[in-house]
């Protein structure tokens, strides 16, 4: 949280405080989400090895290589299709071998799991995770996505 | 039923003859008053077009889907007058780290409505009113044809529903409720106060009673606010019975809001029955792949 927070302009602390608390509101509906560091934003760059569309998660499996030449393997759980769909997802968006960029709340425990955000795909797109907002931003649709990775860059 | 029956009479009576069709039609009127009280009448074309035409102008309850905007615990605020044994339960209660429904086992009434996530459905047709709910994939359905209550209903998620309108207020009368369904009968207020912030930090989840109750009442504030007030009579639980704070739903009428299936195929969280945490089978499920 720190480290993020001190690269991060007021607006986006302003952000961040605000989500913390709309997660208290309509976080997703089968669990807490309380193995990952919500207040604490990653972007990782990786190769798509999975990109399970299904209920009650999608799954986002994604393999990441580090500065040190090694290569990890990042599970990262989405909210519903349904509730993806609705903000603009698409099953077909992401495929097996995409270099994508994702911005991700990662595990408390410090395995590499991690909470979906945010993914940036190379055709320009960019995808938000409705987990953990209103239900107003719910039914609204999403607001005023990102244009560029928000986390901290991962090594 | 009758319907049915007539063309097999008369094309055993063809084939069959003397005593043979003379038992067989013997067991069609034995058969036939057995069956009788539970054979319902179809309406004609004009009744069921009067039909329509009453429930017509009912609120507008139908027009999109509706979005739970209240929080997925129920607050709890003012403390339930508990039995003993409720009290007892709550005294030794030890929350698991997380909710009881992370796996793809259906939830049922009346938490199934807070989870919220996804929208609700109201439909409505001579008799009935139904509720889809997309969260769990299941629709309620709603007796409105003046009937009471069976007298042991099966238990089930969604319960046995009897509907009436007061006004312009839609009451429903819930029983037979399945033991299993995820209960929750407080909240322990410390949790919040030590700055818990899981939307359900504090929930005491537990058993109701094979007796328990729902009342809700449903009405809306405006077109797009629709509220339902629930009253939970439950007397293993509750010595009076206890009325839940209004919860509120938005509206939604674009096609982002229309309703979607929920099929739940792929669950890869649960709670470790032993430690009461959560884990996340993530690693096994993708290596197969």
């Amino acid at each position: 949280m720190n480290t993020t927070r001190r690269h991060l302009s007021r607006p986006w602390k302003l952000a961040l405080v605000a989500l913390a608390t709309v997660w208290t509101q309509t976080a997703n509906a089968h669990h807490s989400f309380g193995k990952f560091d919500m207040g604490k934003l990653t972007t990782l760059s990786g190769t798509v090895r999975e990109f399970t569309w299904a209920n009650p998660h999608t799954w986002l499996i994604v393999i990441v290589k580090r500065a040190n030449g090694t290569t990890e393997q990042w599970a990262l759980v989405g909210s519903s299709p349904n509730m993806m769909s609705r903000w603009g997802w698409n099953a077909a968006d992401i495929k097996v071998g995409d270099k994508v960029v994702v911005d991700v709340h990662p595990g408390r425990d410090g395995t590499p799991i991690g909470s979906l955000q945010t993914v940036f795909l190379t055709n320009g797109k960019v995808l938000a995770d409705p987990a953990g907002s209103t239900g107003q931003a719910l039914a609204g649709g999403p607001g005023h996505l990102p244009t560029k990775p928000q986390g901290q860059p991962y090594k | 039923m009758i319907d049915m029956a007539a063309p097999r009479r008369k094309t055993s009576a063809f084939r069959l003859r003397g005593y043979a069709a003379c038992a067989l039609g013997a067991l069609v009127l034995i058969a036939a008053p057995a069956l009788a009280q539970d054979t319902a009448v179809p309406r004609t074309a004009e009744q069921q077009a009067q039909s329509w035409q009453e429930i017509a102008r009912l609120p507008d309850f139908w027009q999109g889907t509706w979005q739970s905007i209240s929080p997925i615990a129920d607050d709890f605020s003012t403390t339930p007058d508990y039995t003993a044994s409720a009290q007892a339960y709550i005294k030794q209660y030890k929350p698991a780290e997380d909710s009881p429904f992370t796996n793809c086992k259906p939830l049922g009434m009346p938490f199934v409505q807070n989870i919220g996530g996804m929208p609700m459905k109201f439909f409505q047709t001579p008799g009935m009113v139904a509720i889809y709910i997309e969260s769990s994939g299941m629709t309620r359905f709603i007796h409105t044809d003046g009937r009471t209550h069976s007298e042991q209903p099966n238990p089930t998620y969604l319960g046995e529903s009897i509907g009436h309108w007061e006004g312009d207020t839609f009451v429903v009368d819930t029983t037979g409720i399945a033991p299993d369904t995820v209960f929750q009968l407080g909240r322990d207020q410390r949790a919040l106060a030590q700055g818990d912030h899981s939307p359900i930090a504090g929930v005491i989840f537990g058993p109701h009673g094979p007796n328990l109750r729902l009342v809700e009442r449903m009405h809306l504030v405006d077109f797009n606010t629709l509220e339902i007030q629930t009253t939970l009579y439950d007397d293993t639980v509750f010595k009076q019975p206890y009325a839940l704070p209004a919860r509120r739903f938005l509206r939604g009428i674009e096609r982002r809001n229309e309703p979607q299936e929920w099929a739940c195929t792929d669950n890869r969280d649960y709670l470790d029955p032993v430690t009461g945490k959560l884990e996340l089978n993530v690693k096994d499920k993708a290596q197969n792949h």
